[in-house]
C-alpha cells in the first residue's frame, strides 16, 4: 500500500525533472528536446531501483524519504542543468550511481545488516578518518589530494586523459554518525550519570568520554587542518549533538556551543579565508567587487526573484559565484522565487521531520541513536548552508542535499537516506 | 529517552522557520531594494534584448519601436524613427550608459515582467496579454517640429504645454543626440563621446538644467506685490537711473543703462512692460523675502515637479538667508542672485497665469495601450497646486498682454492672436546672457478653444551672443510655435 504510493510520489517527481529539462530547452530556443527523455529516464532508472530494492528488502520503510529527496533533486537538476547543461549531464550521472549506492546498501543491511554495523564501530571510526586524511595525499600520487579555494578536501584520481575528484568527507560525515550511535547505545548510561561535581557543574565520567572526545578531537583537527571549517562545525554540531541525545543534558550543547564560539574567534585570527568571509558576512557591500561579491550577488538573485521568480532560465543566476553549488538555493530562490524557496525549506523540514520520526518509533536504542545522528547530519548540513546564503550565518562552503552539483554529495545523502530506510523497516517490522 | 531527541527536532524546526522568515525578509520585504540596487546587473542585462513598447506622438507619430529579429525572434531591437527630434523625451534603456527618458521611468509598462512569472503564464494560458504595453505621449509633432526648427542650432530648450489640462505638447532641448548611437554592442565609443561631450547632449535642458531666470521672474515678483497688496498695475514708484541697494555699494541699473520711464515716477505696468530692473529690484525690497519666496513656492518652486520625466527642482533660497540682505532680495527679485529654474518651472508659471492661478500637474504620458491598441489608462488633468487668486492672475495677464503688445516682447506678437508673455536676460558671469521667453496665448480664449503657453531658453545669448536678448533671441522663438499652435 505505501510501496505503491511512494512509487506514484517517485513518478511525479520524475515528471517535474522532465519538465524542468524542457523549460530550460524552451527559455534556451531549443524547445523539446532528447535531454528531456534522458532527464525522465534516469530518474525513473534510479529511484525505481531504489523503489525495487526496498519493495524487496525493507518492504514496510517509511514511503516519503525518497519521494521527498526525488523532488528536492529534480529542482536542484533543473537549476544546475540550466546553469550549465554539462555540469547537469554529469549530475545525472551522479544521481544513477548515487542510486546504485542506495539500493546496494538497502541490499546489505537487509536481515540483521543493522546489527552489524553496530558491532565495527571501530573500524568505521577508522575508516571515517582515514578518509578524511586522504586529501592529504601528495600531488604527484596516482590519488591525490586537491586544493581548492584554500581548503584541502578534494581528492583526484588520474585516470588516462581526465581525473576523478570526490570529497571523501562526505562519506566520512556518515561512518561517523555510525561510530556515534552504537558507542553512544552502549555507554548513554554510564555517561548520563554525575560522578564528581564543581560547583553546579555536574562532570561526566571521564572513562566514558574519553573515546568520543579523542574522536571528536581527531575528527575536529584534522578538517581544521584541513580549511574546511563548515564540515568542521558541521561533526563538531554532530558530536555534541549525539551526546546530548544520550545524555539528554543541556549542559553539553551550552559546552558545545561556548566551544564553537572560542573555535571561531580563534580560526578568525588565525586564518585569512575566515577573515574574509566573516566580513562578507557582516557587510557584503563593505567590499563588493571582491570579498564580498558572493554574499551580495546572492541578495540580489532573492531580491530579483520576488514572490514568483523570473522563471527557469529567465533569471541570471550565473551572476552569483558557485551557484550550482554552494549558492544553489539563491539560484532557485532567483527563478522560482519565494514561493520554490519556500517549497524547499518545506521539503527539507518534512524530510528532516520523517527522519527524527522513525528515531521515535525505533525501539532498538542504536537504529534509534542512528537515525536520530543521521538526520541530524542532514539537518545540520542543510541549515548551515542555508543560513549562510541567507547572510544568517558567514558562508561555510557545505553542499546543499540532493540539489547542488556534487557527486559525492549525492551519493552520501542518498546512502544516508538508505540506512534511514532500512531502520524504519526494521522499526515497524 | 524521547524527550531529547523531541526537544533537538523543535529547535531544529525552529531554525527551519527562521529560515522562511528570512526568506520572506530578503524576498519580500527587502527584495525591491536589492532588485533595483545599482550594482544589481539583472535588471539592464535583464531588458536588453527584450521587446519594449512603442511610443508614439498624440498625433500618431512612432517614436521608439522594437522589432524582432528574423533569425531569434526572442531578441528585439530598439530603433527611433525620429532620431535626435525626440531623443531627450523619449531617451534611452542600454546596458552600457543606463537609461533616461520615458524609456527609463515608464520602463514598467514598457517592459513585460509579466511574462516569467507563474501569474504570467496562467494568465497567458487564460489568454491575458503578457506583451508589453504602448505609450501615446501628449505632444504634437507639428508643434515639436516648429520649436526645433525655430531654437535652430541654438543651445536651449523649448517647452510648450496645455495650461487647462498640464498636457506637455512640445519638448525639445539643444544640443541633441541619436538615441540609436547608444544601441548595440558596438554603442562605446560613440557613446563614451556623447558621456564626456562638455555642451552634455544628453542633458534634457528643458527639465533638468536650471537657468537663472532673469526678468522672466519679474511674473513672480509682481504676483508676490498683487498677492500682498503691496501694489497693483496703477501704483507709482521712483525712476532712478541707478538704485543704490541699502547696506552695500551695489547699485543696480536697467538694461540698455537708461531710466525707465521719463526719470520722474513710473506705474507697475511701464516698469513690467519696458522690464525695468530698478523698479522690480524696489519693488522686491517693497514685498520682502518672506512673500516673495513664499509666492515662488507657490508656483513650485525649492519642490520636485511630479511628472513622467526625471525633473531638477528649481531654487530660491529660503527667506531666513535674508534677514540681513536685503541687496540679496533686491537681486532675486530680478531673478538673478541665486535664483535657478527650470524651463519647465517658467512654464508652469506662466500656466497658472493662464489658468486664474491654478498649476496643472504636467503630464508627458496621455495613454497606455496595450499590445492589441486597447487603452488601459488614460492620463487625467490634476490640479498641482493653486498659486494665486484668480484676480492675481487676471492682473498679471493684463501686464504680460502689455509687455508682447508694447514692450520687450514684442517679437512675440502675432496678428490676429492674442499673446501674453514676458522676456528674461539673464546676466551669467563671465559669459554671454541667457535669453528667456515665457508666454502663452490666446488671451482671453472662448472656453473651448485651446490655448498654449511657451517657455524658451536660449543659452549664451544664442546666435546673437553678447548681444542677445530675450525679446530679440527667444520670444520668435515661442512665436514660432504658438503660430503653428494657432495655425496662422
Amino acid at each position: 500500500m505505501t510501496r505503491s504510493a511512494e512509487a506514484a510520489l517517485l513518478l511525479t517527481a520524475s515528471v517535474v525533472a522532465a519538465f524542468g529539462t524542457a523549460l530550460v530547452g524552451f527559455t534556451r530556443g531549443i524547445g523539446l528536446d532528447a535531454q528531456v527523455a534522458l532527464t525522465f529516464i534516469v530518474f525513473v532508472g534510479a529511484f525505481g531501483a531504489i523503489h525495487l530494492s526496498l519493495r524487496r528488502w525493507a518492504p514496510s520503510a517509511n514511503p516519503y524519504l525518497f519521494p521527498l529527496a526525488a523532488i528536492l533533486a529534480a529542482i536542484g537538476l533543473t537549476e544546475v542543468y540550466r546553469l550549465d547543461p554539462e555540469l547537469g549531464s554529469v549530475q545525472r550521472w551522479s544521481l544513477l550511481i548515487a542510486a546504485g549506492g542506495a539500493s546496494g546498501l538497502i541490499f546489505l543491511l537487509r536481515g540483521d545488516g543493522v546489527a552489524v554495523l553496530r558491532r565495527y564501530r571501530y573500524l568505521f571510526l577508522t575508516l571515517g578518518v582515514v578518509l578524511l586524511l586522504l586529501p592529504w595525499l601528495p600531488d604527484e600520487w596516482l590519488v591525490h589530494g586537491i586544493e581548492a579555494n584554500g581548503s584541502r578536501l578534494w581528492v583526484g584520481l588520474d585516470l588516462p586523459g581526465r581525473t576523478l575528484s570526490f570529497q571523501p568527507g562526505e562519506i566520512a560525515k556518515l561512518l561517523l554518525a555510525v561510530f556515534l550511535a552504537s558507542y553512544l547505545a552502549d555507554h548513554h548510561l554510564a555517561m548520563g550519570t554525575t560522578r564528581r561535581n564543581i560547583g553546579r557543574l555536574a562532570l561526566p565520567p571521564l572513562r566514558q568520554f574519553g573515546p568520543i572526545l579523542l574522536a571528536a578531537a581527531a575528527a575536529f583537527a584534522v578538517l581544521v587542518y584541513q580549511r574546511d571549517l563548515g564540515a568542521s562545525l558541521l561533526i563538531f554540531a554532530l558530536f555534541v549533538g549525539a551526546i546530548y541525545l544520550a545524555t539528554g543534558q543541556l549542559a553539553y550543547i551550552v559546552a558545545g556551543a561556548a566551544l564553537v564560539v572560542a573555535g571561531g574567534v580563534t580560526s578568525y585570527q588565525l586564518f585569512g579565508h575566515v577573515q574574509r568571509r566573516v566580513g562578507a558576512w557582516l557587510d557584503p557591500f563593505a567590499d563588493f567587487s571582491d570579498t564580498g561579491y558572493q554574499v551580495a550577488q546572492g541578495l540580489f538573485a532573492f531580491g530579483s526573484g520576488s514572490l514568483t521568480g523570473s522563471g527557469v532560465g529567465m533569471g541570471r543566476p550565473d551572476l552569483i559565484p558557485a551557484a550550482a553549488t554552494d549558492f544553489i538555493f539563491a539560484a532557485v530562490a532567483e527563478e522560482m522565487g519565494f514561493a520554490g524557496a519556500v517549497a524547499v525549506i518545506a521539503g527539507f523540514a518534512l524530510l528532516v521531520a520523517a527522519g527524527f520520526g522513525i528515531a521515535l518509533h525505533t525501539r532498538d536504542l542504536f537504529r534509534r541513536f542512528l537515525a536520530a545522528c543521521l538526520t541530524l547530519v542532514l539537518a545540520l548540513q542543510t541549515l548551515l548552508i542555508l543560513a549562510g546564503v541567507l547572510r544568517l550565518f558567514p558562508i561555510t562552503g557545505i553542499t546543499l542535499p540532493f540539489m547542488s552539483y556534487g557527486g559525492t554529495s549525492l551519493v552520501a545523502n542518498m546512502l544516508l537516506l538508505a540506512m534511514l530506510a532500512r531502520i524504519s523497516h526494521g522499526a515497524r517490522a | 529517552m524521547n524527550g531529547p531527541i523531541r526537544h533537538l527536532a523543535a529547535v531544529i524546526f525552529v531554525a527551519f522557520a527562521v529560515l522562511v522568515g528570512t526568506v520572506t525578509y530578503l524576498q519580500v520585504i527587502r527584495g525591491p531594494e536589492y532588485r533595483d540596487d545599482p550594482r544589481n546587473l539583472r535588471v539592464p542585462t535583464g531588458r536588453a534584448g527584450k521587446e519594449r513598447g512603442t511610443i508614439i506622438t498624440a498625433d500618431g507619430v512612432i517614436l521608439a519601436r522594437s522589432t524582432g529579429d528574423p533569425d531569434n525572434p526572442q531578441l528585439f531591437t530598439r530603433t527611433y524613427p525620429e532620431g535626435e527630434s525626440y531623443a531627450h523625451v523619449v531617451g534611452y534603456a542600454t546596458l552600457i550608459f543606463g537609461a533616461a527618458g520615458v524609456e527609463k521611468t515608464q520602463a514598467p509598462a514598457l517592459v513585460s515582467n509579466r511574462d516569467a512569472t507563474i501569474s504570467g503564464v496562467i494568465n497567458a494560458i487564460l489568454g491575458g496579454d503578457i506583451r508589453p504595453q504602448g505609450l501615446r505621449l501628449s505632444l504634437i509633432d507639428d508643434l515639436q517640429q516648429a520649436a526645433i526648427q525655430a531654437l535652430g542650432e541654438q543651445t536651449g530648450a523649448v517647452v510648450a504645454l496645455d495650461p487647462d489640462t498640464g498636457a506637455v505638447l512640445a519638448m525639445v532641448s539643444n544640443p541633441g543626440f541619436d538615441p540609436a548611437s547608444l544601441q548595440g554592442r558596438d554603442a562605446g565609443p560613440a557613446g563614451n563621446a556623447l558621456d564626456g561631450d562638455p555642451t552634455e547632449p544628453l542633458r534634457n535642458r528643458a527639465v533638468n538644467a536650471t537657468y537663472p531666470p532673469g526678468s522672466v521672474f519679474k511674473i513672480v515678483t509682481a504676483a508676490a506685490a498683487l498677492e500682498a497688496g503691496v501694489a497693483g498695475g496703477g501704483t507709482t514708484f521712483d525712476d532712478p537711473l541707478t538704485l543704490e541697494l541699502p547696506g552695500s555699494t551695489a547699485t543696480i541699473s536697467n538694461y540698455d543703462g537708461e531710466v525707465c520711464g521719463n526719470g520722474g515716477t513710473v506705474t507697475l505696468t511701464q516698469a513690467f512692460v519696458s522690464s525695468c530692473n530698478t523698479t522690480f529690484a524696489a519693488l522686491g525690497m517693497q514685498v520682502g523675502a518672506d512673500q516673495l519666496v513664499a509666492t515662488a513656492e507657490a508656483f513650485g518652486f525649492n519642490t520636485e515637479i511630479p511628472f513622467d520625466l526625471d525633473t531638477l527642482p528649481s531654487v530660491i533660497p529660503g527667506a531666513a538667508t535674508f534677514v540681513n540682505d536685503l541687496p540679496g532680495v533686491a537681486q532675486s527679485a530680478i531673478g538673478q542672485r541665486d535664483v535657478r529654474a527650470t524651463p519647465l518651472q517658467m512654464a508652469l508659471v506662466v500656466a497658472a497665469i493662464a489658468n486664474e492661478g491654478e498649476v496643472m500637474q504636467p503630464y508627458l504620458v496621455q495613454q497606455v495601450f496595450n499590445s492589441a491598441g486597447q487603452i488601459e489608462s488614460e492620463a487625467t488633468p490634476a490640479v498641482w497646486r493653486r498659486a494665486i487668486s484668480p484676480a492675481s492672475a487676471a492682473a498679471l495677464t493684463d501686464l504680460m498682454e502689455k509687455a508682447v503688445a508694447g514692450g520687450t516682447g514684442f517679437r512675440a506678437r502675432i496678428p490676429g492672436f492674442r499673446v501674453a508673455g514676458k522676456t528674461g536676460t539673464a546676466e551669467v558671469p563671465g559669459g554671454a546672457p541667457d535669453t528667456w521667453f515665457a508666454g502663452f496665448g490666446p488671451v482671453e480664449a472662448a472656453p473651448d478653444v485651446p490655448r498654449i503657453v511657451v517657455a524658451v531658453i536660449v543659452e549664451d545669448g544664442g546666435t546673437a551672443g553678447d548681444n542677445g536678448t530675450g525679446g530679440a533671441v527667444a520670444a520668435p522663438i515661442a512665436k514660432a510655435v504658438m503660430q503653428t499652435f494657432a495655425g496662422l
